[in-house]
């Protein structure tokens, strides 16, 4: 049985690696509840974050936060290129969803090749936002890069709430996601909304990219990881509200964590895919499916 | 053919196809400014084809024109901002969302500040006052009634110079679908162009000034509707 000390340090690990899945899992819910689409490219957005931070960073010699800030902007660029060239044109002919879908994988697949061709296949890291650490409250370790995820989670659940709720460009978001025809008839240019549904998407998941690498590494390979954990948070989510998204994330985080400190490592992804299934199973709407609806 | 600048809306040998099944054979129909016109036409007859080809909701061949100017190729979210805007069969809400949120999205094209669009809810409430007592309520917990009003009062939340509306009465009480139609008629009478189809609706003959038949495809009659003594007078035209 593992001890109490090594059940809170996997906790507080778990609610790192959860709020960085419960990004993705946003970023998921964003373009899906937009256009139906589930863009298996995401975590390819969460890789490209943490190589475009990198290279800024060792290349130009900028701040930390000056070359998170552009290498958001450059992968939400990115997003918007992939809705343009890849999405819309199959879109437009009114492709079945599954050939968009599948789009999006291919999108993933070429995004990794050109990574290698020009940033090279070696994994790369640079260091926490803050230096010192970890913080000690006693035996439990808390590194400060979490205080970073935990308060850019937040604010970013928060000004995406308020984005959804209260401005005249979320709300038409979450309306083409709830009738795209009447969307349209009321004037909301559904196609222009996908692209700011990419755009969003792909920043979130640059964020997440970069907050996580400090921690761990990034290279043109982590994309499927994060993409398959931040799609199972969505779907624990319910693809629905920031919120639930991020609970879903932070619920899988935790488990993924204390499986490992149970069962071993090998299990974590053997955990992770069967709360998939129990979720699937029992709960098709998400475990918050309920208070999800409301957005 | 000379752009047609008296009318509000001309349809010039619209047609529409779902595979091989040809759903609207070429029809012509047209509507003047602040008119009411009413189609008529028995389950398949193809009116929601035909509607969903003038706003541009279905690939289709011929031409609309709105104001003399031509849309054919315009995009559906195109014609709100022109003033065309269109209830759709089933109402179309955003049933999660609420009702204050459905009618703040009906006002996305609305010019001008935040004060017009209030002045224009405000309009809307005066038309519906039960929407004022359900703003929080989401969409899909309203009644079939109430959810008819909202469907309209979202779509007069745009300011509509031409509001087109596909069986706003299926489904609901007698009593309240006289409710909404009335509501038409006054609308109609402030100016509003008003394109309506119906399966039977005596209040919508009553109402329109002039009515088309259009039964599998295509359009039968077009009549002012004092040509129409009764409802029975119809079933001939429906299947001629
Ligand atoms: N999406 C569709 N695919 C194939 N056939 C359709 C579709 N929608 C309508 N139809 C057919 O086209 C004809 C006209 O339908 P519709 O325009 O909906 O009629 P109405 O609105 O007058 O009841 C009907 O025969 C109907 O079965
Ligand atoms: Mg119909």
């Amino acid at each position: 049985m593992p001890s109490i000390v090594e059940l809170t340090q996997s906790l507080v690990t778990g609610v790192g690696i959860g709020l960085i899945y419960g990004l993705i899992a946003i970023g998921f819910s964003v373009i899906y509840n937009a256009s139906g689409i589930v863009n298996f490219a995401q975590g390819v957005f969460v890789m490209l974050g943490g190589m475009f931070a990198h290279s800024i960073l060792t290349r130009y010699g900028l701040p930390i936060w000056l070359s998170a800030i552009i290498a958001t902007i450059l992968v939400a660029a990115v997003g918007v290129l992939v809705q343009i060239f890849v999405i819309n044109p199959r879109w437009r002919r009114n492709a079945p969803l599954f050939a968009i879908i599948l789009a999006t994988l291919a999108v993933q697949l070429l995004i990794e090749q050109i990574v290698i061709l020009t940033l090279g296949d070696q994994p790369r890291t640079y260091p926490e936002f803050t230096s010192g650490g970890p913080l000690k409250l006693g035996p439990i370790a808390i590194p400060y890069q979490l205080f970073w995820v935990l308060g850019v989670g937040a604010i970013l659940v928060f000004a995406l709430t308020q984005f959804f709720n209260r401005t005249p460009m979320g709300r038409a978001l979450r309306a083409c996601a709830q009738n795209r025809e009447a969307a349209a008839l009321l004037g909301i240019p559904v196609e222009r909304m996908l692209i700011v549904a990419f755009a969003l998407s792909a920043g979130l998941g640059a964020i997440a990219g970069i907050l996580i690498t400090p921690t761990q590494y990034t290279a043109y390979l982590i994309g499927t990881p994060f993409g398959i954990n931040g799609f199972i948070a969505a779907i624990i989510g319910g693809f629905g509200s920031p919120v639930a998204g991020l609970v879903g994330g932070i619920f899988l985080g935790i488990t993924q964590s204390e499986a490992i400190v149970f069962f071993g490592a090998g299990f974590r992804n053997i955990i992770s895919l069967s709360l998939l299934l129990i979720v699937l199973m029992f709960f098709p709407k998400g475990l918050f499916g309920g208070f999800a609806k409301k957005a | 053919m000379a752009a047609d600048t008296t009318n509000l809306l001309t349809v010039r040998d619209l047609a529409a196809h779902y595979g091989h099944i040809e759903a609207l054979r070429p029809t012509s129909l047209n509507g003047g400014p602040g008119e009411f016109v009413t189609i008529l036409g028995p389950n398949g007859a193809g009116k929601t084809t035909l509607l969903r080809a003038i706003t541009r909701l279905i690939p289709s061949s011929g031409k609309v024109e709105f104001k003399g100017q031509d849309v054919t190729k315009f995009k559906t979210n195109e014609l709100a901002g022109l003033g065309i805007i269109m209830v759709m069969e089933g109402r179309g809400l955003f049933s999660d969302m609420s009702v204050k949120e459905n009618l703040q999205i009906g006002a996305y094209k609305l010019p001008g500040s935040q004060a017009d669009k209030d002045r224009q809810l405000d309009k809307v409430f005066t038309l519906f006052p039960r929407l004022k007592e359900r703003l929080t309520q989401t969409a899909s917990s309203m009644s079939g009634g109430e959810q008819q009003m909202l469907a309209v009062g979202r779509a007069l939340m745009a300011d509509p110079k031409l509001l087109i509306l596909d069986e706003p009465s299926l489904g609901l009480a007698p009593r309240v679908a006289t409710e909404i139609l009335s509501t038409l008629g006054s609308l109609n009478k402030e100016g509003l162009g008003i394109l309506l189809v119906e399966q039977k609706a005596p209040l919508a003959l009553k109402l329109a000034q002039r009515v088309y038949i259009l039964s599998s495809g295509s359009v039968r009659a077009e009549l002012p509707t004092h040509e129409i003594k009764s409802h029975h007078d119809l079933a001939k035209y429906y299947f001629a």
